[in-house]
C-alpha cells in the first residue's frame, strides 16, 4: 500500500508537464462583463471616446506586449516616448510594456491565445500568420480609429490589405520593409572588392575572398530560425525567376519539388560550404546576429530595412562604413529589383480587453504620432505611414538615403515564408534550413521534406 | 495498517480532501490531455476529432519523435549514472573530512541558482571562440586544438554537451541526499562491525550499501524522472535544435503545440510521455524492492 503510494506521487511529479499543458487550455476566459459601460459603445458615436475620459478618471492599466527587446534601437526608443507622453497627458492610465524578443514574443501570445487571455495590445505578422487569430475572434477591428482624424490615410496604399479580413482590419503595422543586403565599405576595402556582387557568383567569390582575410563574411543569428528563412526566401525568389512560388503551390500549380526551389537549396548550400555564416551560426540569436555586423566584425548583413536606424547608430554606422546593395540575381535568374517584401509586424487590440477603448485610443495616439517621433529619430526607413520632410535637410546618412533609393526601385516580391503558409509548415521550413547550417543536405530531399509536410498539413 | 484499529471509513474521511486536490490537478488534467490528444487542434479555432490519428502519426510518421525518445531515455541514463559516484562521494566525504557539511553546502550551489543562468552559463561557455567561448579557448591554450567543437551547434555533440550542464547541476543535489543517508547510519553498527573485523570499504560493502539502499533508490527515481521531462535546460540552451538534434521529448511536445500550432499532437506526445514515466517507474520500483528485499 505504502509503496503503491509512492509510486503514485512519483507518477504526480510526472505528470507536472503534461499538467501545465492541460492547465493553459483550461484557463479562465476574460470574458469582458468587467468592461465599462462606456467600453461597449462605438467609438465613433461617442464624443467621450476621446482619450482617458473614456473612463472617467478611473484607474486602468493596459498591458502592451511588443518585441522591442533592443533598446538600443529607434523603435524602444520611439515606444518609451509615445507611452511616457501618452500616460503624462492621460495620468489615469498606466501602460504596462511586457517586451519580448520576437521569437519568445510569438510563442507567448499562442500560449495566451490559446487560453483567450492575450494582453490588451499585442503584436502579430500579417497574413497567413495572424489568421487563425482573427478567425478565432480574439482581435478587435480597428476600422473606427482608422477613420479618426484620418489615420488610415497616413498609411501607404494597399499595406493595410494584409492586414485585412473581411472587410476589416485588425492589425496596424510597425512597419514596410525590403530585404537588402548592408555591407561593410571598410572590410570589402580590405579584402580586396571593389564593388558589391551583382550575381551570385559574384557573391561566392567575395565570400571567399572575405573569408581569406579572417572576416566573417555574412551575420545572421540561426538560432532564431526566421534569419535564414528570410535570406533562403530571397535566393528563391531569384532562382523562380519572379515572386509566387509559394501562392503557386499553394494553388497547386506547382510542389517544393520544383526546379527552381532545389536549385535555391543548392545556391544556399553554396554559401554554407564557402564559409559565409559566422561560426556556431546556429547558437547564436538574431540580436547577437546582428551586432556581429554592427561591431564591424561581419563584412554584409542580409536582412530587412528596419535594420537601417539600428545600424547608423552602431559603430560601423557612426563612421560611414554601412551601405547597401540589392540581393544579386542567382545564376542569371530574377530581377534584382524584385524584393522580399517585409509588411511589418502589427499592433493589434484584443477584442476581449477590458479596456477596449483605452487601448484603442492609446493606439490611436501611438500611430499618429509614430511619423513624425521616428522621422526625428532618424527612422525614416521602413516606416508604414508616409512621411514628411527632408531627408538631407534633417541629417539623415547616406545609408538610410540610399536604402530609401532601394525602396523607389521596388517592382514586386514575395512575402516571407512563414507569412505564407501554415505555422506547422513553416516549422518544418524553418528546422530544415537551419539544418543545411550544420550539415549538407540533398537538396531532393529537402524538397521532399517540404512537400511531405505541405501535403500533410493542407 | 490494522495495529491502530482505526475503522475503514474514518481512513476514507481524512483521506478525502487531499485526495481530490489530488484527483483535479492530477489525474483530471491528464485525462484532458489523452482527451486532446484525440483532437486536430490549432489552440485558437474549433477543435476537431480525428480518434488515433494522433498517435499513429507520432508512434510511425513522425521521423523526430523516436530520436527525441532515445535522447531522453539517454538523459535519464546519463543522469542516473551519476548517482553511484555521489554515493562514493559521500561516503570519502563522511569518513575522510571533519567538518564535511560546507563542501556539500558548496556542490549544492548549482541547484540553488536558476536554470535560465545556468543556461545562459553554459552557452557562453560553449560558443565559439570568436564569440567568447571559453572551453574552446581553454583547449586553445592547452594546445588541444583539435579536441574544439561547436559545442552545441554539432548536431552529433549538442545532446552531450547539454547532459554534462545537467550533470554538473544536479551532483550536488544527489550528493546532499547520499550524504544525508550515509549520515544517518548509526554508528553503532560500524562499530560493532569493527569489532567482528569489518572496516573501512569492507564495511561498506556490507553495512553502507545495504542500509543505504533506500536512499539510492529516491535518487534514483528522482533523477530519472527528472531527465525524462527535461525541458527548461534544453529550450534555453538550444530550443530543441540545430534541426532536432537535442529534442528532448518535452520540448517536441512544446514544439509541436506552440510553434507548429498542433495542439492535438502535442497533448499526444505529452500522454506518452506520461505512461512512460508510469512504466519506467513501475520498472524502476520493482528492481528496486528486489534489491532491498536481498539485503534486509
Amino acid at each position: 500500500m505504502a509503496n503503491k503510494l509512492k509510486m503514485l506521487s512519483v507518477v504526480a511529479a510526472a505528470s507536472v508537464l503534461t499538467l501545465s499543458l492541460a492547465a493553459c487550455g483550461k484557463d479562465s476566459n476574460n470574458t469582458n462583463n468587467a468592461a465599462s459601460p462606456a467600453g461597449t459603445a462605438p467609438a465613433a458615436s461617442s464624443p467621450a471616446a476621446n482619450g482617458g475620459e473614456v473612463n472617467n478618471g478611473e484607474k486602468v492599466t493596459i498591458t502592451f506586449q511588443n518585441i522591442y527587446a533592443d533598446e538600443t534601437t529607434p523603435t524602444a526608443n520611439g515606444l518609451k516616448q509615445v507611452v511616457e507622453a501618452y500616460t503624462k497627458e492621460h495620468p489615469n492610465v498606466t501602460i504596462e510594456l511586457d517586451t519580448l524578443n520576437t521569437d519568445q514574443q510569438k510563442q507567448k501570445l499562442k500560449t495566451q491565445a490559446a487560453a483567450k487571455t492575450i494582453p490588451d495590445i499585442t503584436m502579430v505578422n500579417p497574413a497567413a500568420q495572424m489568421q487563425p487569430f482573427v478567425e478565432a475572434g480574439l482581435f478587435a477591428p480597428l476600422n473606427d480609429i482608422l477613420d479618426k482624424d484620418g489615420l488610415k490615410d497616413t498609411y501607404q496604399a494597399g499595406l493595410l490589405d494584409y492586414y485585412s479580413f473581411n472587410g476589416n482590419v485588425y492589425a496596424l503595422p510597425d512597419g514596410n520593409n525590403i530585404e537588402v543586403v548592408y555591407y561593410n565599405k571598410d572590410l570589402f576595402a580590405q579584402a580586396g572588392i571593389s564593388a558589391p556582387p551583382t550575381t551570385f557568383d559574384e557573391l561566392i567569390e567575395d565570400v571567399k575572398k572575405l573569408k581569406d582575410k579572417g572576416i566573417t563574411p555574412i551575420a545572421i543569428g540561426e538560432k532564431d530560425t526566421w534569419t535564414g528563412s528570410f535570406l533562403f526566401m530571397n535566393i528563391l525568389l531569384r532562382t523562380n525567376g519572379g515572386p509566387g512560388f509559394l501562392q503557386d503551390v499553394l494553388d497547386g500549380k506547382k510542389t517544393f519539388e520544383d526546379p527552381a526551389f532545389v536549385e535555391a537549396v543548392d545556391a544556399f548550400q553554396k554559401l554554407v560550404e564557402a564559409g559565409a555564416f559566422p561560426e556556431g551560426a546556429t547558437s547564436i540569436d538574431a540580436n547577437a546576429g546582428a551586432n556581429l555586423f554592427k561591431s564591424g566584425k561581419a563584412a554584409m548583413f542580409i536582412i530587412g530595412s528596419w535594420e537601417t536606424g539600428a545600424i547608423d547608430g552602431s559603430t560601423v554606422g557612426q563612421a560611414g562604413n554601412a551601405a547597401a546593395f540589392q540581393f544579386p540575381t542567382v545564376n542569371g535568374k530574377g530581377d534584382p529589383n524584385q524584393f522580399m517584401l517585409a509588411p511589418g509586424t502589427a499592433f493589434a487590440v484584443s477584442a476581449n480587453s477590458k479596456n477596449l477603448e483605452v487601448a484603442k485610443d492609446f493606439l490611436h495616439y501611438m500611430t499618429s504620432s509614430w511619423p513624425q517621433i521616428q522621422f526625428d529619430l532618424k527612422n525614416a526607413v521602413g516606416q508604414p505611414q508616409l512621411m514628411k520632410g527632408d531627408l538631407k535637410a534633417a541629417g539623415y546618412s547616406d545609408l538610410a538615403i540610399s536604402v530609401l533609393d532601394l525602396f523607389s526601385k521596388v517592382n514586386g516580391g514575395d512575402l516571407a515564408f512563414d507569412n505564407t503558409m501554415k505555422p506547422a509548415i513553416a516549422q518544418v521550413h524553418l528546422t530544415s534550413l537551419q539544418n543545411l547550417f550544420v550539415q549538407k543536405v540533398e537538396s531532393a530531399s529537402v524538397a521532399k521534406e517540404h512537400q511531405a509536410a505541405y501535403d500533410a498539413n493542407k | 495498517m490494522n495495529v491502530l484499529k482505526v475503522p475503514a471509513r474514518t481512513i476514507a474521511v481524512f483521506i478525502l480532501p487531499a485526495l481530490l486536490l489530488y484527483v483535479c490537478i492530477v489525474f483530471i488534467p491528464i485525462g484532458v490531455s489523452f482527451y486532446t490528444g484525440t483532437l486536430d487542434w490549432d489552440g485558437i479555432n474549433t477543435a476537431k476529432h480525428v480518434g488515433f490519428d494522433n498517435w499513429h502519426r507520432m508512434l510511425f510518421d513522425d521521423p523526430y519523435f523516436w530520436p527525441a525518445v532515445r535522447h531522453t531515455l539517454m538523459y535519464a541514463v546519463f543522469s542516473m549514472t551519476e548517482i553511484p559516484i555521489c554515493l562514493l562521494m559521500a561516503i570519502l566525504l563522511v569518513r575522510f573530512i571533519r567538518k564535511p557539511n560546507r563542501i556539500v553546502s558548496i556542490y549544492f550551489t548549482p541547484v540553488i541558482l536558476s536554470v535560465v543562468i545556468i543556461g545562459q552559463l553554459w552557452s557562453t561557455i560553449y560558443s565559439p571562440e570568436s564569440m567568447g567561448g571559453m572551453l574552446n579557448s581553454v583547449l586553445d591554450s592547452l594546445g588541444l586544438d583539435s579536441w574544439k567543437h561547436g559545442w552545441l551547434t554539432e548536431k552529433n555533440i549538442a545532446m552531450y554537451s547539454i547532459y554534462i550542464v545537467s550533470l554538473w547541476q544536479y551532483f550536488g543535489y544527489h550528493l546532499l541526499i547520499q550524504f544525508t543517508g550515509v549520515q544517518n547510519i548509526p554508528s553503532e553498527i560500524y562499530e560493532a562491525a569493527k569489532i567482528d573485523g569489518a572496516d573501512g570499504f569492507k564495511a561498506d560493502r556490507y553495512i553502507t550499501l545495504p542500509m543505504i539502499v533506500p536512499i539510492l533508490k529516491i535518487s534514483l527515481i528522482l533523477a530519472f524522472i527528472g531527465s525524462l521531462q527535461s525541458f527548461d535546460l534544453v529550450m534555453v540552451m538550444t530550443q530543441g535544435g540545430p534541426a532536432h538534434a537535442t529534442d528532448v521529448i518535452s520540448t517536441h511536445m512544446y514544439n509541436s503545440s506552440f510553434l507548429s500550432q498542433q495542439y492535438g499532437y502535442g497533448s499526444a506526445i505529452a500522454s506518452f510521455l506520461v505512461v512512460l514515466c508510469l512504466v519506467f517507474t513501475i520498472i524502476i520500483n520493482t528492481i528496486m524492492d528486489r534489491v532491498e528485499r536481498r539485503y534486509s
